[in-house]
Formats: structure tokens, C-alpha cells, sequence
């Protein structure tokens, strides 16, 4: 009898759930799977093009050090990126999260994280004004300034860094209010009743306690700045070349599609890695 | 005392951080108003690249195409990612935590592998660069969002009531009509709005997908820019982040998005 | 160690007044209970002693010093939090150690003293566990320990036991009670539940609305809380409003409470005797029986008397007699009349 109530409950279920996973397979699963496939051929199998199984663009990452000094020039500018903005970011969570109080709280705090949701091509786009030579941010500084400077960040790795900064920082600012918000304003004042100082209570209860969220923040930022190539392009121009533009170049200049498999199956690989690794911290931050 | 001026500091840092956030965006609309074509400074006030924006069908056919593109993506994912919802909220089965986990890699992976994963693999079935290929795209990534957003709201809920709905005699469909949908329909609509966001917003993934001379605004945008800045791009991009920011403040109203948790 | 003593301590919060004008002293190694319905400031002024709030004007004095201006890590106190607070990222040891590592007590000291006090609570095999892996009474052990363990020269107690099941809560207030005979400290604690206030304290405040009402020892302030807001709300009273006479105070039935001199009385519910035949007693009326609620051992009647309603409660073998509802009498001992102010 429950049996078959159950067996009742599964086909709903199955019908609830197949047609958004269905769509997520032909969309992300199988794509993937193909890109690991073409990466293992010679040349694209469309029309009559000759191709045969093949692991040369494999060996071209490896034997080559131009695609490994790249990946690793990423990541530098991911551990970069994902560094500054957990400096930046954590003490404006805490500032929202244990600071201010009552109903301004929570205007603020859809303010910091409402660019976050917006389009992330105009908000680079707007970096590319203010810095450029000539731009806002010269003309501001000869306004203050007594003397004639010329300030031209356009195309330099710090304006890539600031773009991406500016991208990515509300994500650590979320995860760290919610894990901030998590701890209970008694604790802060047990602490303080038992005589620990400001920095104790930091030190000793508040990183600690905020860590995952902390953390979480982390990766979500790392992730995408490794694989990003629209802000090294636009901010970047000539001295822009990252991991991601290549991969783009194949696809979109080179047509090299085999080769940029193979490049973003690598880059894959790591971010697989890294989700990996954190994702116990990764599930906990959420809850 | 030196509590007090401390939340003083901690603010000022908060209106710091602020400005660095907005100041760039805010710039920017400012020089859309600028009648110098180069930006230059001091400024003076002119509607003139908005009027040329209005001339320029290039823009205006992308624009258009965007928004259309980001009606259809909305529909199909709110309706898909809904119905799993309730599935993964309503029923135990075999299997479930993974198909939970399996929502994650379309939101944690770089778009830019998404991208060109999703290139290769509709080349190879065929279906060509184009607008189906890239509401598809769309609609994949913004599947998980919708389906994180109402799974929220579903959390809200009281089963109870379904089964006092059921209690009463009525179906499964009637219940999910008249006591679920209902309760989580603040759930669906953010959702909607954040599946809209996802694709107006969208620009990788469309930059692979989209067929030269027939893209959606942010990858016709990118292109423009690369061949050098004019004031017009400025206009339509102060139109597009206003816009943008306008859904979230919505989906924010819906969603407890930004409440206390 | 020490007396506590606070004097004409004002806090307000926009328009109302969370403290007005409060003077009081905490007896040293006394357990004092602060008892008040919700919103009578008793929680804010608890917390005036610990520092967490400043009050607007009037002093703060612990052990003789003054400490309006000393933030609340120097204050040197010890406080259980309603919900323990205890720190989820370290164990139950390191909880308890707190205190000491940020007074710097070397680490052989600190872990002997922590040791004694988990003993003191009779968790000493527990110290290696984190706050998750315990009972909520197991908690509130810890929360107890973690706060004494500095030797604070006052205890301070908010709701501590409020969030244990009533069972639980017998028995940690007899342990309680123990733990602070056994060192001495000036407790004060803070109850909305009058009869955890009453069998813990050995003085107790009341406060309403911001004002300290009544103060003393238990059985004083319950055999003569002098007003009807005490009277109610320490333990339950039937209030009797007439006019007072020379032989006493007449009611509007005719009934006279003999030797009342004021225009209200109060009869404690367990004080009064209910017979079907009149009785002899000089303290007499007669009540319309509504309904009797079984209670175990206690039983409890819920009478009418001209429009207003009584309560008796007397040991069930007594009440056996009695109909389901219609007239009884009920009398008293003249003893336990209780003279109201106002």
C-alpha cells in the first residue's frame, strides 16, 4: 500500500525534475564532456576535415612553458585579486554586521552588494573612463594637487586589479555578513565580561567563528578572476594577457578549438580542484 | 569614547568603500551627459549621445534582441527551475543530494569554460552560433539561481498545510495550485527577476554563442569598445546598469534577499 | 568580593524610562534576585552593573570603587548569559580557561584553576568537549564555571535557567545554590519566575516599569508586600476592596475583615479554608464555588464573590467534600490578612 503511494511520489517527482535537468545536461553536462573530447583530437571534427585521436595539445601545455607561465600568472593575479578583497571587504561586513544598527543596516547593506548584481562589462567599462590618461581620475588629481602630475593607470596590471576588485568584492562581503551575523552579540559580551580586550575578542572569537564565511568568499572570487579575460582585455590591452584571453584567442582569433579545449579542460581541472578541496567549507558557509 | 569613535571610523570606511563602488558608475553617467566627445573636463550638459543612441539601429535591433532574449530565458527557467523546486522540496528519493550538488558547477564554474564548452558541444550537434543557441546557454545558467532563490522561500514554508490541504480531499496539483504555489510565489518572482538579470546581464557566454552582426547588447558593447570608446557606448551602458540595478532593488523586495536571515 | 551598590541610576530610552531613579544594595556574598514582569527595567539594570549599558545618570559601586567610567573588561565581574554564550569555537576547558589566558595566568596555573572549577560544577571529565556536544544543563555547569573561574568580585545572572526544562531547573537551583555557598560571591540574578526568585534569593527587588517597588528578604516581602502590584505579583493574592470601620474593614456584602485598617486587603489562595457550613471564624464570606481544577496533591477552586473572581488552594483530601459549583463559605485566620496601601 505505501508502496505504492511511493512508487506514485517517484514518477512525480520525475516529472517535476526532468524537464530543468534535462535542459542543465544538453547545456552544461554534455558540453563539458564534448570539450574533454575535442581536446584529445587533432582538428575539429566538422565537414571534411582529417582528425584522428591525438594528445599533442596536452604536450603543447606541458613542453611549452608559454601556457603554464600564463595559468600560473592567473593564478598569482587571482591569489592577488581575492587577497585584497578579503582586506577590503571583511571589515566592512563586520562594520554592517555588529556596527550599525536597526533599518539602516539592511539598505546598506543591499547598497554594497547591488553593483555586485549588476553588469559586470559596463562597471569595467566605467573603470576604463576614470583611469584612463586624461581621464576623471587625472583631472581630479591636478584639481587637489598643487603640482602637474599625469596619471595614466590604463592599461596596466593595477587597473586590471582594481577592475576586478571592484567586480568581486561584494561576494566577500556577503559571506562574511552572514557568517558575522551568525554570531550572537552575546558571545562579544561574555568575552568582554571575562576582561578580553578588542583585539582578544577579534583574535580569539570573531575570525575564527567567521572563518568559513570568510573563506567561502575566498574561492567564489578566485575562481572566476583565474578564468576571467574581459577585464585583462579591456583594462589590460596590450600587457592584458592572461590564462583566460588565450583560451579566448582560440576560439574567437586562432580557431584553435582542440587547443582551447584542452587549455580550458586544464583550467577546469584546477578550479575542480580548489571547489574540491573547500567544499566542505564551501557547504557549512551556506548553511 | 573610543567605542563611539570607532562606529565613527567603521562608517566612514563603509562610505569609503561606497564611493569606490559607485564613483566609476557614477562618472561614467556623468560623462553620458558630457557634450565633449573625448571627455573632456569641465563638463557641460547634453542629452545629444542619448539622441544618437536613439538613431543608431545597431544598437538599438541589440538592445531589443537582449531584452527579448532575457523575456523567453526568465519564462523557461522561472517555470523549469520551479517545478524541480517543489520536487527537491516535497519528496525524498535516491539520489536527491546529488541532483542538489549538481546545481552548483553552471554557478561555480568560469563562465568563460561554460562558454566555450557549450560553443563546441552545439557546433558538433549542429545547431550554429544564433539566438536559440544562446537562450539556451541563458537559460542553463540561470536555472540554478532560480531554483537556489525559490528553494529559499520553499524552506519558509509549512508542510502542514499541504497535508491539511490533502486531508480535505484535495489532488496533488490542486494542492500545489491553491495552498503551495501561492505561499512561494515572492520565491518565484525574485527568482524571475534574478533569471532576467543573469541574461540581460549575460556577456560570455553570449560572446561565444551569438553570431557576429546579430549580438546581444553587452557583447556589441564589448566589441565597441575594443574599437575604441565613444560617448554613445557611455549612454547605453549608464540605460543598461540602471536598468539592471532596478531589477535587483525588485528582486531584493521579493526575496528577503539583504533581510535578516 | 564585595558590595554592590548602585544609586539614582536614570536610563532612558527615547521616551521611556528603562531606570528611574534606582538605588539599591547588594549585600556581600549575599544572592540577590531581581523579579519583575517584562519591560520593568530589571534585565537593564543588571546590566548597568556589568557595563553593557550606560545609564544616564547615578553610580555604579562594586567593592567599594566606583565604576561608572570603568569599561566592562575591567569591571572584573563574572556573567551567565540567558542563552550561556558559550564560545562554539573552543572546548568546554578553553571556554572555562578564557578568563585567565587574557589575564595572562600561566598555562600550568590556569589549568589547575579550570580543573577546580569544572570539579566545583561536576564536569571535571567533560573538559575536552566542545559546547555542541553537551546538554543544556551540562551548558548552563559550564556558563557557571567559565564565569567564576577569574574569582569576579560579583556574579551576575541573567535568566540563567529559563532555558531549561522544569525538571532541570529544580535541580540547578539547588545547585546553584550550593556553588555560591561554596564560594561566597555576591550573586545578583535576574528572574521573571517569582518562585525560582523566592527559593534561590536570600533578598529580593521588585521592579515595575523602572521603579525598584519592594525590597528584603523573601518571606517578608511575601508575607508583606504593602501593595497590590507585590501582593499579585510575588505568589498570588485575592485583593478585597471595602470601607475600613472601626472593628475593621467592611466589604460591599456585608462581610467585615476584622482588624484591617486600610481599604484594601489581600488573602493568600492557600490561607483560605472553604466549608459548606458557616464557619466560626472572624474573617468570613460567602462565595459562589465555580469550578474545581484538580491538580495532583493541590487543588485548586475558583470561586465568584460579588462579580469578582477568588482563588483557593488547599490540599485535595480537603476538597473532596465539596460540590462541582453552588455557595460555600470561605474564612481565614486573621493572622493572614495582609493590609494593602492605596
Amino acid at each position: 500500500m505505501s508502496s505504492l503511494s511511493a512508487r506514485q511520489d517517484r514518477i512525480r517527482a520525475f516529472t517535476l525534475l526532468s524537464p530543468a535537468y534535462l535542459w542543465l545536461t544538453v547545456a552544461v553536462f554534455l558540453p563539458l564532456s564534448a570539450m574533454v573530447f575535442f581536446s584529445f583530437l587533432s582538428d575539429v571534427p566538422f565537414g571534411d576535415r582529417e582528425w584522428h585521436g591525438t594528445l599533442e595539445n596536452y604536450q603543447e601545455f606541458f613542453q611549452t612553458s608559454t601556457y603554464a607561465t600564463l595559468l600560473w600568472k592567473s593564478l598569482k593575479l587571482g591569489l592577488m585579486v581575492t587577497g585584497i578583497s578579503v582586506l577590503i571587504g571583511f571589515p566592512c561586513a563586520y562594520v554592517l554586521a555588529k556596527v550599525i544598527k536597526g533599518r539602516s543596516r539592511e539598505a546598506l547593506f543591499l547598497l554594497v552588494i547591488l553593483p555586485f548584481w549588476s553588469n559586470s562589462l559596463v562597471r569595467i567599462f566605467s573603470w576604463a573612463i576614470v583611469l584612463r590618461g586624461n581621464g576623471v581620475l587625472d583631472f581630479a588629481a591636478n584639481a587637489v594637487l598643487p603640482w602637474d602630475v599625469r596619471i595614466n593607470l590604463m592599461f596596466s596590471p593595477t587597473a586590471i586589479v582594481i577592475g576586478l576588485v571592484h567586480s568581486y568584492l561584494p561576494y566577500v562581503i556577503l559571506t562574511s555578513y552572514l557568517a558575522l551575523q551568525a554570531i550572537d552579540d552575546s558571545l562579544i559580551e561574555a568575552a568582554r565580561s571575562l576582561g578580553a580586550k578588542r583585539r582578544t575578542i577579534l583574535t580569539r572569537l570573531i575570525l575564527p567563528l567567521a572563518a568559513p564565511g570568510i573563506l567561502a568568499g575566498a574561492v567564489l572570487i578566485f575562481v572566476p578572476v583565474v578564468g576571467s579575460f574581459m577585464e585583462p582585455r579591456l583594462l589590460g590591452g596590450r600587457r592584458g594577457t592572461y590564462y583566460g584571453t588565450v583560451i579566448e584567442d582560440q576560439f574567437v582569433a586562432v580557431f584553435n578549438w582542440p587547443l582551447g579545449a584542452a587549455l580550458s579542460f586544464i583550467l577546469l581541472a584546477v578550479v575542480l580542484v580548489i571547489l574540491g578541496a573547500f567544499s566542505p567549507i564551501l557547504r557549512r558557509a551556506r548553511t | 569614547m573610543s567605542n563611539r569613535l570607532l562606529a565613527h571610523l567603521g562608517k566612514a570606511y563603509l562610505g569609503l568603500i561606497l564611493f569606490f563602488l559607485y564613483a566609476p558608475i557614477l562618472v561614467m553617467a556623468a560623462m553620458s551627459f558630457n557634450a565633449s566627445e573625448f571627455y573632456q573636463l569641465p563638463f557641460s550638459f547634453s542629452t545629444e549621445w542619448y539622441e544618437r543612441l536613439w538613431k543608431n539601429d545597431e544598437i538599438l535591433e541589440a538592445a531589443w534582441r537582449s531584452v527579448w532574449i532575457a523575456v523567453v530565458v526568465t519564462v523557461i527557467a522561472t517555470s523549469l527551475g520551479t517545478a524541480a523546486s517543489i520536487a527537491l522540496f516535497r519528496y525524498e528519493f535516491p539520489g536527491k543530494t546529488v541532483l542538489q550538488l549538481l546545481l552548483f558547477p553552471p554557478i561555480a564554474i568560469p563562465w568563460l569554460i561554460t562558454g566555450t564548452a557549450m560553443l563546441i558541444f552545439f557546433f558538433g550537434i549542429g545547431l550554429d552560433r544564433g539566438t536559440p543557441a544562446v537562450i539556451i546557454g541563458h537559460a542553463a545558467l540561470a536555472l540554478p539561481y532560480v531554483i537556489v532563490v525559490v528553494t529559499a522561500r520553499l524552506a519558509t514554508f509549512d508542510r502542514t498545510l499541504e497535508e491539511a490541504a490533502r486531508s480535505l480531499g484535495a489532488s496533488a496539483w490542486k494542492v500545489t495550485m491553491a495552498v503551495t504555489v501561492p505561499w512561494i510565489l515572492p520565491g518565484i518572482i525574485a527568482g524571475g527577476l534574478f533569471a532576467f538579470a543573469v541574461s540581460f546581464d549575460q556577456f560570455v557566454v553570449s560572446y561565444f554563442l551569438s553570431e557576429p552582426g546579430d549580438s546581444t547588447l553587452p557583447v556589441l558593447i564589448y566589441t565597441s569598445i575594443r574599437k575604441g570608446f565613444t560617448p554613445e557606448i557611455n549612454a547605453v551602458s549608464t540605460i543598461i546598469i540602471a536598468v539592471s540595478m532596478g531589477i535587483m532593488l525588485l528582486a531584493a523586495r521579493y526575496s528577503n534577499f539583504g533581510g535578516e536571515q | 568580593m564585595g558590595e554592590v551598590r548602585v544609586e539614582h541610576l536614570v536610563k532612558t530610552y527615547g521616551p521611556a524610562r528603562a531606570l528611574d531613579d534606582v538605588s539599591l544594595t547588594f549585600p556581600d556574598g549575599g544572592f540577590f534576585g531581581l523579579l519583575g514582569p517584562s519591560g520593568s527595567g530589571k534585565t537593564t539594570l543588571l546590566r548597568a552593573i556589568a557595563g553593557f549599558v550606560a545609564p544616564d545618570t547615578g553610580r555604579v559601586i562594586i567593592g567599594g570603587d566606583p565604576v561608572e567610567n570603568v569599561p566592562v573588561e575591567k569591571r572584573e565581574i563574572g556573567m551567565v548569559f540567558q542563552n550561556y554564550a558559550l564560545f562554539p569555537n573552543m572546548t568546554v576547558a578553553e571556554n572555562v580557561g578564557f578568563g585567565l589566558e587574557v589575564r595572562k595566568v600561566p598555562g600550568a596555573d590556569r589549568a589547575r584553576r579550570v580543573a577546580e572549577a569544572l570539579e566545583l560544577v561536576q564536569l571535571g571529565h567533560l573538559g575536552a568537549r566542545k559546547p555542541h556536544q553537551l546538554s543544556g544543563g551540562q551548558r548552563q555547569r559550564v556558563a557557571m564555571a567559565r564565569a567564576i573561574v577569574t574569582q569576579p568580585r560579583v556574579l551576575l545572572l541573567d535568566e540563567p535557567l529559563s532555558a531549561l526544562d522544569k525538571a532541570l531547573r529544580v535541580d540547578m537551583q539547588i545547585e546553584l545554590k550550593r556553588i555560591q555557598r561554596e564560594i561566597g560571591i555576591t550573586t545578583i540574578f535576574v528572574t521573571h519566575d517569582q518562585e525560582e526568585a523566592l527559593t534561590l534569593s536570600d533578598r529580593i527587588g521588585i521592579l515595575k516599569d523602572g521603579r525598584l517597588v519592594r525590597h528584603g528578604p523573601p518571606r517578608a516581602v511575601y508575607d508583606d508586600p504593602q501593595d497590590a502590584f507585590t501582593a499579585r505579583f510575588l505568589g498570588e493574592a485575592n485583593l478585597f476592596s471595602g470601607t475600613p470601620e472601626a472593628g475593621g474593614l467592611r466589604l460591599a456584602d456585608g462581610a467585615l475583615i476584622a482588624g484591617c485598617t486600610s481599604s484594601t486587603a489581600a488573602v493568600r489562595p492557600e490561607n483560605i479554608a472553604i466549608t459548606l457550613q458557616e464557619p466560626e471564624a472572624p474573617n468570613r464570606l460567602q462565595a459562589n464555588l465555580v469550578q474545581q481544577v484538580f491538580g495532583g496533591a493541590m487543588g485548586t477552586c475558583i470561586l465568584d464573590w460579588q462579580g469578582e473572581s477568588l482563588k483557593v488552594i488547599g490540599r485535595d483530601q480537603d476538597m473532596q467534600g465539596l460540590p462541582e459549583q453552588g455557595p460555600v463559605w470561605l474564612s481565614w485566620d486573621s493572622a493572614k490578612t495582609i493590609a494593602l496601601n492605596g
